[in-house]
């Protein structure tokens, strides 16, 4: 049927067939995530397009937007659009352009009961840059498939955030992170991923507010600073 | 020059859409217009309305309207002035598209035949036509049904001369008298001299014919497209479910698709008015993400919306007006097809917002104000949205990247607040104190004196907490 066999090393390169004691490389589908030790162990050096991610997390406020901050901030720059699915808290649009994101090209959508149309619709699209939802609890595996499907080939981020409960449920999803935070930072665990498994957890340092900023100090409201002690935890 | 006559036989009954079959126009007592389904049944024009309902007892009846035939008639040079600049209306069921100076943007005269069927169909208008040299020429070969193009006056005289003596519009003594000539076909009285002729018959059939010859001119009067774009339509019967709005609604946007590409115009919003039975009107709106001029389009926007709405009452008349127009900017096609992947943003923009409603697709839009309630403000996503300027934020103090809806009570113990497990405070206290000027409005944020603090709890949790004259509160998540 085939008369001409492929090379050996053409088949290779493909996206889809990757070896189990390497990483495969795919340079022009993934983007920077801009933590260096992160984006060694990513398959192709960054956050994959065109595939789904999932990032379990179970609390929020742990650094887990500043994993994607920068690569959602150089995607935003270079013009492109980013949604975001029923996030579990209002964005807050200072914060959002202080970390490079253009505010008029974030989309907020409130789904509700149509958040996998929603998102299928939206990664199938091509339109968009970075697609963040945060699917129901109860988005089963036929609906991860179906996004799947939807991004494949699109030069779409795309990233799911599920609790950890969902760590042992089979996923379509290529990449698999589970997070934890850390007084320092935030432990990585690569679930899955393409290529050899992941051998033991990143530690990475996100940046934090507090401390090393300047804070604008005022004068304190003497009634309130009268009845409270934690002005000297912070001294 | 080369004149398309586009004839609409059944256009006094097709101008009423969603009718069913069979139907019949009456026009005092007789049957005047009969569909498909009727004329199978024997129901002809120029019956009585009690035959008509004998032989077909199932017969919708009703009755004929000229102002609703005009209003029909105007869609439909709407519509074709996405081929033609030049129309004219060959009243009362028949237009006039001069097609000889656009035959090379579509590719010949078949193409905009096929085209013409095609959008003809799909509104569902059945359609007769002919392309000839004079305006009048094509009229009757469409009206006789001789579906051809005749490119040159030789062709057209020829097809002309075997036409029948009886031409609409001649009075019918001057038919008679034909016949009593022994005249049978156009060529025939063609062949007469012209002088005797126009003493025996008149004045003005001899005219006609002179002009079909194309040996006297026949200035067109072109149809003059509106300023402003507002269509109606009349339903035949009360609709109750909105999805069958769709067809008649299909129309009226294949309208407006025309009216915008002969003036060179693009819309961005247009509301479609539903008047309901009981006289009372309803009003949807439809917005574009960019402004669009593609009927397919709007064909797909007016569904998605249609299968949501909800209506409030049956409706009887529908009505489209244009109301946000831009100018179309002069844009260059690409020179070699590119490939699209997906359907695009402004597609996918518009269905999500025909389907979750406008309030539940929106972007961000900074605001100048201290206050994290009112700093984030909020706009209906467009893809023409001019950016802010980038935003000099530097030395700022840290801002969360999300909000809480409204600011969480904490309670605290031994001095500090507690969230999921003591807070430690991680910053020094921001005082912001703003708002004087709308305190006591209703909804707005009023005048704020807070000491916001950043703050960690023992899960790792970076909280944004402020504490003012009741306590402490939670306001945000540094994520």
């Amino acid at each position: 049927m085939s008369a001409v066999p492929l090379p050996l090393a053409e088949v290779l390169a493909r996206g889809d067939i990757w070896r189990g004691d390497a990483l495969p490389g795919l340079p022009e589908n993934a983007i920077a995530s801009g933590h260096a030790e992160l984006d060694a162990e990513l398959p192709g050096g960054g956050w994959p397009r065109g595939n789904l991610s999932e990032i379990l997390v179970d609390r929020c406020g742990q650094g887990e937007m500043g994993l994607l901050l920068p690569a959602l901030a150089s995607l935003s720059q270079a013009g492109g659009w980013l949604a975001l699915i029923d996030p579990p808290w209002q964005p807050h649009a200072p914060a959002w352009a202080a970390a490079g994101v253009v505010p008029e090209r974030l989309l907020v959508i409130r789904a509700g009961r149509d958040a996998a149309w929603c998102c299928e619709q939206l990664l199938a699209s091509g339109g968009f840059a970075g697609v963040l939802a945060w699917p129901a609890v109860s988005i089963d595996a036929r609906a991860l498939r179906r996004l799947q499907v939807a991004v494949e080939g699109r030069p779409t981020l795309a990233c799911l955030w599920r609790p950890t409960a969902v760590a042992g449920l089979p996923s379509p999803a290529p990449l698999r992170l589970v997070l934890a935070g850390e007084a320092s930072g935030l432990t990585v665990h690569i679930l899955k991923r393409r290529g050899r498994p992941a051998a033991r957890p990143l530690h990475l340092s996100i940046p934090r507010p507090g401390r090393s900023s300047r804070a604008l100090a005022g004068p304190s409201l003497s009634a309130v600073a009268a009845r409270s002690t934690a002005l000297a935890a912070v001294a | 020059m080369l004149w398309l006559a586009l004839h609409f036989p059944l256009l006094p009954l097709e101008a009423l859409p969603l009718r069913q079959s069979p139907s019949a126009l009456v026009n005092r007592g007789r049957v005047c217009c009969v569909d498909r389904a009727a004329a199978e049944a024997g129901v002809g024009s120029g019956q009585k309305l009690s035959t008509a309902l004998g032989l077909a007892p199932a017969l919708a009846v009703f009755e004929r309207d000229a102002g609703r035939e005009a209003a029909a008639l105007a869609s439909l040079a709407c519509w074709a002035g996405r081929f033609t600049p030049t129309v004219s209306l060959a009243a009362p069921d028949a237009l006039l598209l001069e097609i000889g100076a656009c035959l090379r943007l579509f590719g010949g005269a078949e193409a905009i035949v096929a085209a013409v069927e095609a959008g003809c169909r799909e509104q569902s208008y059945t359609l007769t036509w002919a392309a000839a040299p004079t305006p009048l020429g094509a009229l009757w070969l469409a009206r006789a049904g001789r579906a051809a193009v005749y490119p040159e006056a030789n062709a057209m005289q020829a097809a002309l001369a075997s036409l029948p003596c009886v031409v609409p519009g001649w009075l019918a003594d001057v038919v008679e008298r034909l016949e009593a000539f022994g005249l049978r076909c156009l060529g025939d009285l063609r062949r007469q001299p012209a002088a005797g002729l126009r003493r025996r018959i008149g004045n003005a059939p001899l005219d006609d014919l002179l002009r079909a010859w194309g040996e006297i001119p026949h200035p067109q009067l072109a149809f003059v497209f509106p300023e402003s774009f507002r269509l109606s339509i009349e339903l035949p019967a009360r609709v109750e479910h909105a999805e069958a709005l769709a067809f008649a609604g299909q129309r009226l946007f294949s309208a407006l698709a025309g009216w915008l590409q002969v003036r060179q115009l693009l819309v961005r919003a247009c509301v479609l008015q539903l008047t309901h039975d009981d006289r009372s009107t309803s009003e949807l709106p439809l917005r574009f993400a960019e402004p669009a001029a593609d009927e397919a389009r709007f064909a797909r926007l007016l569904r998605e919306h249609l299968g949501r709405l909800q209506l409030r009452a049956p409706v009887e008349a529908l009505c489209l007006r244009a109301e946000e127009v831009t100018a179309r900017p002069g844009a260059s096609a690409g020179l070699f097809e590119q490939a699209v992947a997906g359907e695009g943003l402004a597609l996918c923009l518009e269905r999500l917002q025909a389907r979750l409603g406008a309030g539940a697709v929106r972007v961000l839009a900074g605001q100048a104000d201290h206050r994290p309630e009112c700093a984030t403000g909020w706009r209906e996503p467009a893809l023409d949205l001019p950016l802010s300027a980038a935003s000099t934020v530097g030395q700022a103090p840290p801002r969360p990247l999300w909000l809480l809806p409204a600011p969480q009570a904490l309670r605290e113990e031994r001095g500090r607040p507690f969230w999921q497990g003591p807070l430690s405070l991680q910053s020094r206290a921001e005082r912001l104190e703003s708002g004087w000027w709308d305190e006591g409005e209703a909804g707005a944020a009023g005048d704020l004196r807070r000491d916001y603090f950043v703050a960690r709890n023992p899960h790792g949790q970076w909280a944004w907490v402020f504490r003012d004259r009741e306590g402490w509160f939670l306001h945000g998540l540094f994520a």
